[in-house]
């Protein structure tokens, strides 16, 4: 069910560097608990619409609205919970246990002179059990695996309690298995919880069947309001630069 | 045994220099962790062009230091945020120029005495009571915003876009921690001197990082390392007569290269 009042309303948003066109007259709407993947080839502006959508960097053009409200004007920057491209590298020497971490997702909402209170040592308890890495609390976050580091990062993103959860090519540097497990765990954040999932990815195979809208960018956007079925060949060779040929691949069961 | 006690002089210099020791690991332990080590050293020597104003001028140096080491640290955070350039190489250029400055300043006004000497290298002879004071009263504010915005501190220190991500205001924030980093250096400079300082604020941090504990964990170990480098470090200074600066930080350094052994992997 859609909204009348997207979460993010983006109108003919445009990003010129040096002459260069990053991004160029992008609209669109993510409304709540929506399951959403942006694709697009490396260095096709995805990266960039994320860092305009969270104020980490202003468009040459066009507007951002979250929740209705100008970027300028949002205060609940806790309803937004964002795990960025870089996640799983974390610094090895950094001296974090992963609860120090998961708690970082509590800091904004805490006033100056508040201790960590019940409420706050529940939602962070809750992110841990969800992204099953309570064993793992009094562990320095430097001798985690790829796979679990990524499940430290989205646990900070769920303390704060958010209600649409980004994460940028969250899967870099980790393993196949737990990428698998990772797709389960945002199916079920999004079905269960009714999180809205903005999923961004440079890879087209990961794209997962229970995504609802789809959008392609490389400098402009193509809407895919139905992902199921397959982008076409002009639409693939557009975005991606390249010639592309479809492979329909048989799958049988065992 | 606690003859060292029975002076005045040294009295002060122990109260500052516990002080001192307790401000500068606390404060070292964000620096470090937000990668910004070397801003230490350039704040010591905008601290210094403060001090030679104070001494040609005729103002209480210590209070010039403050004044000027947090304008330089003002001037950092704009040039790092409103132009591309590389934090460190802004560091570099208000080191060399703060430096600069300060020397021609003494030069001109003919202040280039042991005066200087002792801000440059720290001296606990010269810990005045007015300077144990006005390091108790500003050291008490710096140590509360410290501990105030540990939190957001910690945060910012661990991943800075997410944090601003989360609401977070991390470039107000950013100019409290190093106008506040700017307070401490400019308050340590009379016992630690200009030219050690960084040290003292760094390398307890760096030693309790090799334990490779969490992040309270760490604070604690740099804590006791600074507190039992500037307490051994003046009682050596005492009986063999040495600088209180350059002692405390070979303490420091013996702590440090002590913790990198039995921590080796």
């Amino acid at each position: 069910m859609k909204f009348s009042v997207p979460i993010f309303d983006i109108k003919n948003l445009s990003f010129i560097v040096k002459g260069q066109t990053i991004l160029s007259n992008i609209s669109l709407e993510i409304f709540r608990s929506e399951y959403i993947a942006i694709i697009g080839p490396n260095g096709g502006g995805k990266t960039t619409l994320i860092r305009m959508l969270l104020g980490l960097e202003k468009p040459t053009g066009g507007e951002v609205k979250i929740y209705g409200k100008k970027l300028s004007n949002f205060k609940e920057w806790h309803k937004i919970g964002y795990v960025p491209q870089r996640a799983s590298h974390v610094d090895a020497s950094f001296p974090a246990t992963v609860l120090d971490i998961v708690k970082m997702g509590r800091t904004s909402q805490r006033a100056i002179f508040s201790t960590f209170s019940e409420l706050d040592k529940q939602f962070v308890h809750d992110a841990m059990v969800k992204m099953d890495i309570v064993d793992l609390k009094d562990k320095m976050i430097g001798t985690l695996s790829g796979g679990q580091r990524q499940r430290v990062m989205i646990a900070r993103a769920l303390a704060s309690k958010p209600e649409i959860l980004i994460l940028d090519e969250p899967n870099t540097g980790v393993d196949v298995a737990s990428q698998k497990n990772f797709y389960a765990l945002l199916r079920e954040l999004n079905q269960q919880e009714g999180i809205t999932i903005v999923f961004i990815t440079h890879d087209i195979g990961v794209i997962a069947d229970d995504i609802a809208r789809l959008f392609t960018i490389n400098q402009k956007a193509i809407i895919c309001n139905n992902p199921k079925q397959t982008l076409s060949c002009q639409e693939m060779s557009e975005l991606y630069g390249i010639d592309a040929h479809l492979l329909h691949v048989h799958k049988h069961e065992h | 045994m606690f003859e060292i006690f029975e002076y005045d002089f040294m009295q002060r210099a122990f109260v500052a220099g516990i002080i001192i020791a307790v401000l500068a690991s606390v404060s070292g332990t964000f620096i470090v962790l937000r990668r910004y080590s070397m801003i230490s050293e350039t704040l010591a020597h905008s601290a210094l062009v403060g001090v030679a104003v104070g001494l040609v001028a005729g103002f209480n140096p210590l209070w010039m230091a403050v004044v000027f080491a947090v304008i330089s640290a003002w001037l950092i955070e704009y040039l790092r945020s409103a132009f591309t350039l590389y934090s460190d190489a802004v560091l570099a250029i208000l080191l060399s120029g703060s430096l600069a400055i300060a020397v021609i300043i003494v030069s001109l006004g003919g202040a280039f005495n042991n005066s200087l000497f002792s801000y440059l290298f720290g001296s606990i002879l010269s810990v005045s009571s007015e300077d144990v004071v006005t390091i108790a009263i500003f050291g008490t504010l710096s140590l509360g915003a410290l501990l105030l915005f540990s939190k957001e501190f910690y945060f910012i220190a661990y991943d800075e876009e997410v944090a601003k991500t989360s609401g977070i205001k991390v470039n107000l924030l950013n100019f409290l921690l190093v106008s506040v980093v700017a307070v401490i250096i400019a308050l340590s400079i009379r016992v630690v001197g200009s030219l050690l300082i960084g040290a003292l604020m760094i390398i307890p941090t760096i030693a309790a990082l090799q334990f490779r504990v969490g992040f309270f964990k760490t604070v604690i170990i740099s804590l006791i390392f600074a507190l039992l480098s500037v307490v051994a470090g003046m009682t050596l200074s005492f009986y063999f007569s040495l600088p209180s600066g350059a002692t405390i930080v070979l303490c420091v350094l013996f702590i440090f290269i002590i913790s990198l052994i039995a921590n080796r992997r």
